[in-house]
């Protein structure tokens, strides 16, 4: 269980998130959507210890992350991509992040051909295209056999079977017990995955609950979307 | 003890790192060579010239972390994965610390036998072993002096530039002394001494001991400005 409260971020005299809160639950997929600069990723750069909150908590299972030993094993994570230093191959990045947390090597080679890049393992990551670099940065928070992920933008530059593979594999993953909570720009690409909805714009959550109660009263998901962030098209 | 398994595996698959260790051996090798073709070598006079391995051991170790990918491949960091895997930021600080010594002093091992061998010079056993250790103490202090530079800027294109050209071709320390004697306090010509009498250096400033001391003082200095720093700003 992921639980979000009253988070408070400011840069300079911006205020970024304005009491951001909410959960994300176990056996379910948790959709984080907003436009682009809404505070997406400065919410779960905080829930994984890498920013400061002004305010507020995030945590997992009550925890904070940087209070979480070999956290890999318990939460899966995935922020900008795939992570890693352009001149190392795919292997070598996973053999590192799993021996920082202790984890079985063979795990590298499973999680390889898990995200489909066991036959590109040797390939250094600068070649990489921008769709396998996301299928690396899964493979990574794949590799502890965690049970929440945290994925940023996930099915950002995968092309359409990526998408349909990454949607079976949070599926999946909710349905076996486990926590999800994906950030996307993209209603339309996780309306089908996701059991609940955050909607944030501007810094504030505008709405939350399950994909029929956010969009009952509109048309679809993408009209609630725009009427919900006051984008206008 | 894993994010120190985790810090060696990763500098030593990173080809800018093996880079540096070989400035350093083949630097120290080939000086050396080259010295003794020209006349009379003290085994240790080509030392001075593994400095600059040793410091794009200690800039490159923590600037790759911010080496940041191709916008086409999403634009992230290592420094990302790392803080996830390594949540604690003393801990990612001491043990990338900690690795680039490893790899220094490990290029010393590799140089310095060979350097010696070379020279044969005929200077006792115990003066030489002085010797060589002062200067992997000068090696390790100069790589850990580029790596808190790099932590404080984020960016090891700076640190390089300055390091590499003052420990090869212009020593900006030594120009200063012109100025003032309160250069042969910085950390570059306060160590000098430490490469011993195999070394010709300038005539006035810090004597071994004083100068070592001065030199790590600056080192531990910056290293806590670097943990300062690391520790406040986000990632």
């Amino acid at each position: 269980m992921i639980t979000i409260d009253q988070l408070v971020k400011r840069r300079g005299s911006r205020t970024v998130l304005d009491n951001v809160g909410f959960t994300a639950r176990p056996g379910r997929v948790t959709a984080f959507l907003g436009p682009n600069g809404a505070g997406k990723s400065s919410t779960l750069r905080i829930l994984l210890g890498l920013d400061r909150a002004d305010d507020g908590h995030a945590l997992f299972d009550g925890r904070p992350y940087r209070t979480l030993p070999d956290p890999l094993r318990t939460v899966g994570s995935m922020l900008e991509g795939s992570g890693a230093h352009r001149s190392r191959t795919a292997r070598n990045h996973l053999a590192w992040v799993a021996r920082s947390n202790g984890i079985p090597r063979r795990r590298v080679a499973e999680v390889l051909a898990e995200v489909g890049l066991a036959a590109d393992a040797r390939v250094r990551v600068a070649k990489y295209s921008l769709g396998m670099g996301q299928r690396l940065g899964i493979a990574a928070a794949l590799l502890g056999e965690p049970q929440i992920l945290v994925l940023d933008e996930p099915v950002n530059g995968l092309d359409p079977e990526g998408i349909r593979w990454i949607r079976r594999l949070l599926r999946d993953h909710a349905d076996a017990g486990g926590t999800v909570l994906l950030s996307s720009h993209l209603m339309t690409e996780v309306a089908d995955v996701a059991d609940d909805l955050v909607v944030i714009a501007n810094g504030r959550i505008v709405t939350t609950g399950t994909v029929t109660e956010v969009t009952s009263g509109y048309a679809d998901l993408e009209e609630a979307f725009f009427a919900l962030t006051g984008v206008t098209r | 003890m894993n994010a120190l398994k985790a810090e060696l595996y990763k500098a030593s698959t990173l080809p800018a790192v093996w880079a540096g260790f070989a400035l350093t051996v083949v630097g120290c090798i080939a000086l050396e060579v080259l010295l003794a073709s020209q006349g009379d070598v003290t085994g240790t006079d080509s030392l001075p010239m593994g400095t600059v391995g040793a410091a794009v051991i200690g800039v490159v170790a923590f600037s790759s972390e911010y080496t940041a990918n191709s916008a086409d491949a999403g634009g992230g960091r290592q420094i990302t994965t790392t803080l996830t895997t390594t949540p604690s930021k003393t801990r990612v600080l001491l043990t990338k610390a900690l690795t680039i010594v490893i790899l220094i002093v490990l290029s010393a091992v590799v140089a310095m036998p060979v350097a010696v061998g070379i020279a044969r010079p005929d200077v006792p056993a115990d003066e030489l072993l002085t010797s060589c250790l002062g200067a992997t103490l000068y090696w390790v202090l100069s790589g850990l002096l580029g790596f808190a530079i790099t932590v404080v800027l984020r960016n090891g294109v700076i640190p390089l530039i300055l390091l590499i050209l003052n420990s090869s071709l212009v020593s900006v320390s030594l120009l200063l002394t012109k100025l003032t004697s309160l250069a042969y306090w910085l950390p570059d010509l306060a160590g000098r001494r430490l490469f011993g009498s195999g070394v010709r250096t300038v005539d006035s400033g810090l004597d071994a001991v004083p100068g070592g001391l001065v030199m790590a003082g600056w080192a531990v200095l910056l290293c806590l400005l670097a943990g300062f720093v690391f520790a406040r700003r986000d990632a």
